[in-house]
């Protein structure tokens, strides 16, 4: 048997531009699917590697001073000798965290730091060039300087401010690119100022004991412990899983819809013919299913496509933005699920139609 | 092919008794067949003739199990056409019915294999079909080599043959031929008659054709005449 000579084949390859709009249709669908969903879990993912390399256990800051897409430089760094005083401590390092319209799509952030302190504390280290020294001087991470930012060019941070690269360190640690805590204390003009200091304890303390001594040394302060202010972006943003919900209802409802106009298009224009399978004895099952099979090998193609089109737009972003995209086979198999049964919903109606017409009316049909 | 006929004895293939047909036109009543009877035996090849619009094509419809009657009964090799749910109906027709119409009706998309194909699968599931029924209706039918064109690349006369061969290729007990000479020149009406006929021959084919054309109809076995919904003579 050969199978383009079948109905469901013939009658996609019949009408090219019918089968190819709803075949883009799905792949819309399922595409839009993959992509913020790989984007949520790229940049999650990429933020718990990072925030998974600063090993101070505590960071203080003033209450509401950070979330996740702004920051209050609006701490004094005289709590630092404060801090180190205080039993179980074993080094306190200030930072500014400072977060700024990336110049393409969303946000970039920028941290000031002590470099000696800063890196001695995470295990941070020069692997290309030195540490910053003057205001001008900035270093970056390995993902950074690989998008065309080698050691000794510039790079531009705030507006039109050129920054001078003067190193690039390994592993990469929160933001990508650091400056000295003074050169970011002075574009903001917040002298003696930082975001947050971060606190390690000693191996001999138990962080959470530290962490209610410096609540009760310093009250009226924030006191949280790094993994949960660096927390997943799905569980900062508390109402992303609803919206990838919800996204994923939308593809699931666009494919339904692209699939039932396509399919409802296509009974009409083959009226005459489901009056001659109707003739020749076909059941309703039989009509519905080859309409379904029609539907579903379209919404195949279109998973097909729409995968395709993830992977070339999450790279085209990347290259673009740096945007980190991470496609999970979950997602993808939840795509797939979506744009099949997406089609055969959006199809069950027009055969049903179909399978209902009356045969006489359907063979006089012009 | 239907029971009756392969014992030679000769066994009404269809019982059609007191058919009425009623439709309904807006407010109005407009009766279509007043009370039509008949019987046509296993073998059979009968034409029915009369005037447009004097219940030929209903009387098909209704025979065929595409329409019901108002009132009356039809039995189909033993099976009662209008006691049948219209899945029952349609079941019979996959069964006992394969249709001829004027205007050929073959799938524009599929080969005339693919056209016959779907017959087998509608008829039987797999699409494999009787091999040795099938060599033998294309080789009648003279369509062995224009079995993977499809219907546009072929001739009138050519796609009225497929359309018999895919209404014969599941052995059926009744072909219904709707005018299947109506789209036809003389030399290709005149092919097609040969063609029924040697299937009506060779297969015993029980055949009912409507036909406005009275050499058509000489080539059939019996002539019914029909008018304003009565059969008036056959």
């Amino acid at each position: 048997m050969n199978v383009f000579d079948s109905l469901v084949t013939s009658n996609i390859r019949q009408r090219p531009l019918r089968s190819a709009i709803s075949v883009v249709g799905v792949a819309l669908g399922v595409a839009l699917i993959m992509i913020f969903t790989g984007l949520a879990r790229g940049m999650s993912n990429d933020l718990q590697r990072r925030s998974s390399n600063v090993r101070g256990e505590i960071i203080f800051t003033r209450k509401g001073s950070m979330s996740l897409v702004g920051s209050a430089t609006n701490l004094s760094t005289k709590y630092v000798e404060r801090l180190q005083q205080i039993e179980g401590v074993e080094a306190a390092t200030p930072v500014i965290r400072h977060i700024y319209p990336s110049g393409g799509i969303g946000v970039d952030q920028i941290e000031g730091v002590e470099w000696n302190d800063f890196s001695r504390m995470n295990g941070i280290r020069i692997i290309n060039g030195r540490s910053p020294v003057a205001n001008d001087e900035v270093v970056i991470d390995q993902t950074k300087a690989a998008r065309k930012h080698p050691v000794g060019g510039t790079i531009r941070i705030f507006g039109d401010k050129l920054y001078k690269i003067v190193g690039i360190y390994a592993p990469e640690s929160g933001a990508r690119a650091k400056l000295t805590l003074a050169s970011l204390q002075e574009t903001l003009e917040a002298p003696s100022k930082c975001t947050y200091i971060l606190i390690k304890t000693k191996p001999s303390a138990d962080p959470v004991a530290v962490a209610k001594l410096i609540d009760q040394e310093l009250p009226g302060n924030n006191v949280q412990f790094t993994r949960d202010v660096f927390a997943s972006v799905e569980s900062s943003i508390p109402s992303l899983g609803i919206f990838l919900r919800v996204l994923v209802a939308l593809a699931a409802v666009v494919s339904a819809l692209v699939v039932m106009l396509a399919m409802h298009t296509t009974i009409t224009e083959r009226t005459r013919e489901i009056g001659i399978l109707k003739a020749m004895g076909a059941s309703r099952a039989y009509i519905v299913g080859e309409i379904e099979r029609e539907a579903i090998l379209i919404s195949a193609m279109g998973l097909a496509v729409g995968f395709v089109l993830a992977l070339g737009a999450g790279f085209l972003i990347h290259k673009s933005t740096g945007l980190i995209f991470e496609y999970g086979w979950m997602w993808a198999l939840t795509a797939g699920v979506i744009g099949l049964v997406g089609g055969a919903i959006g199809a069950f109606y027009p055969a049903m139609r179909a399978a209902n017409l009356d045969p006489v009316n359907a063979l006089a049909y012009e | 092919m239907a029971a009756a006929a392969t014992t030679g004895k000769k066994v009404a293939i269809l019982k059609a008794e007191k058919l009425e047909k009623t439709y309904r036109v807006g407010k109005v009543d407009v009766p279509a067949l007043r009370g039509v009877s008949l019987e046509v035996e296993a073998g059979e090849f009968v034409a029915v003739m009369g005037p447009s619009g004097c219940g030929k094509s209903t009387m098909l419809h209704l025979l065929g199990g595409l329409l019901t009657p108002t009132k009356g009964r039809i039995v189909i090799d033993g099976e009662d056409l209008t006691a049948a749910t219209d899945a029952k109906r349609t079941d019979i027709r996959r069964r006992k019915i394969g249709f001829v119409f004027q205007r050929f009706n073959l799938f524009p998309t599929l080969t005339a294999d693919g056209n016959l194909r779907l017959a087998e699968r509608i008829h039987g599931g797999n699409g494999s079909g009787d091999p040795e029924r099938r060599r033998e209706v294309l080789r009648l039918l003279r369509l062995e080599d224009k079995m993977h064109h499809k219907p546009l690349e072929l001739s009138g006369g050519e796609q009225q043959r497929v359309a018999l061969a895919r209404a014969v290729i599941t052995q059926p007990a009744l072909v219904l031929a709707d005018e299947p000479t109506g789209n036809l020149d003389s030399e290709s009406s005149a092919i097609v008659l040969n063609m029924f006929q040697e299937l009506n021959r060779r297969f015993n084919q029980t055949i009912i054709m409507i036909t406005h054309n009275p050499e058509a109809a000489a080539a059939c076995g019996r002539i019914i005449q029909m008018r304003d919904g009565h059969i008036v003579a056959g």
